[in-house]
């Protein structure tokens, strides 16, 4: 491991020294045999990835679309307002955000220390404590919850949202710590040594100058969690025990019930809160992002 | 700066020992320091001679296993590094990137809850003295390599700090940058009186800015004393080494001379052991053509233009003697036979 830390930073700062040459090899398409080979293919890929929500976008703002037509009669909101007001619907809403808030907070919080002892740190056992980290990312999540369940009902927390959100770390955290060890193995400890010997106190130095330092890996890190808890649907379900409803949930039942108004209308909803993490994440690191 | 309080330290480092675990070797061994109040002692040694541990020792990062630190006899083991005022500069600058250069300046300040007005004058205060002025809202990546080191010397110094840890700051830069900053340093320490310990590999470097040099060898310290005395007379052959001395002579002595095995030399120094090393330094050393007294028979085998100097290599038996010839300089060509002159006066004892 030492070694592949190395490497990674040797080509780090390679990628600093050479970031121009780089930049143009990007530019090169990924089928060169002609020159409009990139733009074919994007013309085609892109579409591909759209369609489904297109379909999503076509169903949950129109009304009376049958058969033989190729398009809807008339395009209205309600449907899509009717799903959004529906009191079922904003409470499992607000139990997603609340749980994968939760979920991408605790995740630091624990991925943090463990993180920092595998970038920084070499240590004996240091190979095993890696591949335990893996082990969720390979254990089927079905024996996970099962177990989980049992333990759970033993102490309460089956049916209860902190149950879930306990249950939701177990695959959030191998990402989590995996990406910010990548961090710490290019990070330096000495901006921290200057901050001590400045008169800073351990905490103060971890809030002004640790996490603003790493601010582009934690973002990354949460957005991970965050997303991986939004979309689980089988541990909430095994933790939940039905009491817990979150929004896959509730999607997964509205699929089973064929309104295609509702799963359309759910679905958007269901993929809104990621897209928007996502449209102010993808900027957000290039403007924190300092020559390290 | 009439305005800027001097702070009086005397630091003492006393016995420090301090060993990794997994190496066999302890990193120092019983090292023993003191540097009187205002002045710049230079830590000259190779790459793992224990050098930055040293610092991070005074700094409290590492703690030793043994000896103490004292600062005013007073030891300071026991404090945290952000109560030291022990405060270090690096090769490289780590100022906090996603903070101003007035910011950066203001950090130690701030974390003291110092008024902002008291704060923002300190700031202006030591840009004028590192010589940047109007640089405060600039971020660190906007500055060059030497200006981002003078940022950082400013940020260490604002704090008042009782002593000044330099750990190879000036490696990374170019040659006049480097000068240039070697001088500003100094003046800035000797104007603030901060007591300095400077880590450096470079032996210009080390006896351009400091008042007493240390050499360091393998966690110990083998010779210390003025920069001169050190580069003329350097006590051992380790530290002869150190200064740069290549030629080294094994002999016997014999009444006022020195019977070594390419012939007899004249010597100052009569001292009581019968068989011992004598050194020389390159730029003592003469080439004659003609014989002459105190010159060994040799053949000149590389010659080296330096500018200043003319280096040649002559070979004397199976011995390789550097002399430094300043310039203007007698050619010899390759292969000529040469005397190689040895000055009594310049002939020094060294011990093993």
């Amino acid at each position: 491991m030492p070694d592949n830390d190395k490497r990674y930073t040797e080509h780090a700062e390679n990628t600093e020294k050479h970031g121009k040459q780089k930049r143009k090899i990007h530019a090169i398409p990924l089928l060169p045999c002609f020159p409009c080979t990139n733009y074919f293919f994007r013309l085609l890929l892109y579409p591909l990835l759209a369609a489904p929500l297109g379909v999503f976008i076509l169903y949950a703002f129109s009304q009376g679309w049958f058969f033989p037509a190729p398009f809807p009669e008339t395009w209205t909101s309600a449907p899509f307002a009717r799903v959004l007001s529906d009191p079922r619907t904003l409470s499992s809403l607000r139990d997603s955000l609340l749980i994968a808030f939760a979920v991408s907070l605790l995740s630091l919080v624990i991925g943090y220390p463990a993180a920092r002892a595998l970038g920084l740190r070499q240590f004996r056992g240091r190979q095993v404590v890696w591949l335990l980290l893996y082990l969720p990312t390979v254990v089927p999540p079905l024996a996970i919850g099962m177990g989980l369940n049992i333990l759970f009902l033993q102490i309460g927390l089956a049916g209860t949202i902190p149950g879930i959100v306990l249950a939701h770390l177990v695959p959030t955290l191998p990402y989590v710590t995996f990406t910010l060890a990548g961090a710490f193995a290019r990070y330096d400890e000495a901006y921290e040594f200057q901050a001590w010997v400045l008169g800073a106190s351990a905490s103060r130095t971890l809030f002004t100058v640790t996490l603003p330092m790493l601010a582009p890996s934690l973002a990354v890190a949460a957005l991970f969690a965050f997303l991986i808890s939004w979309s689980q649907y089988l541990l909430t379900l095994l933790i939940g025990s039905g009491r817990v409803i979150t929004l896959p949930v509730l999607l997964f039942s509205a699929a089973s019930g064929g309104n295609p108004v509702t799963i359309a209308a759910l679905a958007l909803v269901f993929l809104a809160p990621p897209a928007l993490v996502i449209a102010t994440t993808i900027r957000a690191p290039r403007d924190l992002s300092h020559n390290l | 700066m009439s305005r800027y309080i001097k702070t009086m330290t005397q630091v003492n480092l006393l016995n420090l020992t301090k060993r990794y675990p997994n190496q066999p070797a302890p990193v120092l061994k019983d090292f023993s320091l003191c540097v009187e109040n205002g002045e710049l002692v230079a830590l000259l040694g190779p790459s793992g001679s224990g050098k930055s541990t040293l610092l991070k020792l005074i700094t409290g990062i590492e703690r030793p296993d043994a000896g103490d630190v004292q600062f005013d006899s007073v030891s300071i083991l026991t404090l945290p590094p952000s109560q030291r005022g022990a405060v270090f500069m690096f090769q490289k600058s780590y100022l906090f990137p996603f903070l101003s250069v007035e910011e950066n300046i203001g950090f130690g300040l701030k974390v003291k809850r110092a008024p902002r007005d008291e704060i923002c004058r300190e700031v202006g205060r030591m840009l004028d003295l590192i010589g940047l002025p109007g640089i405060e809202k600039r971020k660190p990546s906007q500055l060059s390599g030497g200006e981002q080191q003078r940022v950082a010397l400013a940020r260490a110094l604002v704090t008042r700090p009782k002593l000044l840890l330099l750990d190879e700051p000036l490696s990374s830069l170019d040659t006049e940058v480097r000068l240039n900053l070697q001088e500003a340093i100094r003046v800035i320490q000797r104007e603030l009186g901060i007591t300095t310990i400077l880590v450096t590999h470079d032996l210009g470097e080390a006896m351009a800015m400091s008042d007493r040099m240390a050499l360091l060898l393998k966690g110990e310290i083998v010779a210390a004393g003025k920069p001169e005395a050190l580069f003329h007379r350097p006590p051992s052959l380790a530290a002869a080494q150190f200064m740069g001395v290549s030629t080294f002579l094994n002999g016997r002595k014999a009444a006022g001379s020195l019977v070594t095995p390419w012939g007899a030399l004249q010597i100052t120094c009569v001292e009581t052991s019968p068989s011992t090393t004598y050194a020389i330094r390159p730029e003592h050393i003469r080439l004659e053509k003609e014989p002459a007294t105190n010159a060994l028979p040799g053949k000149v085998t590389d010659c080296v233009f330096r500018g200043e100097y003319i280096e040649y290599q002559v070979a004397m038996g199976g011995l390789s003697v550097r002399a430094r010839m300043p310039m203007p300089a007698p050619t010899f060509p390759h292969g000529e036979p040469v005397f190689v002159k040895l000055p009594r006066e310049q002939l020094f004892e060294v011990a093993g």
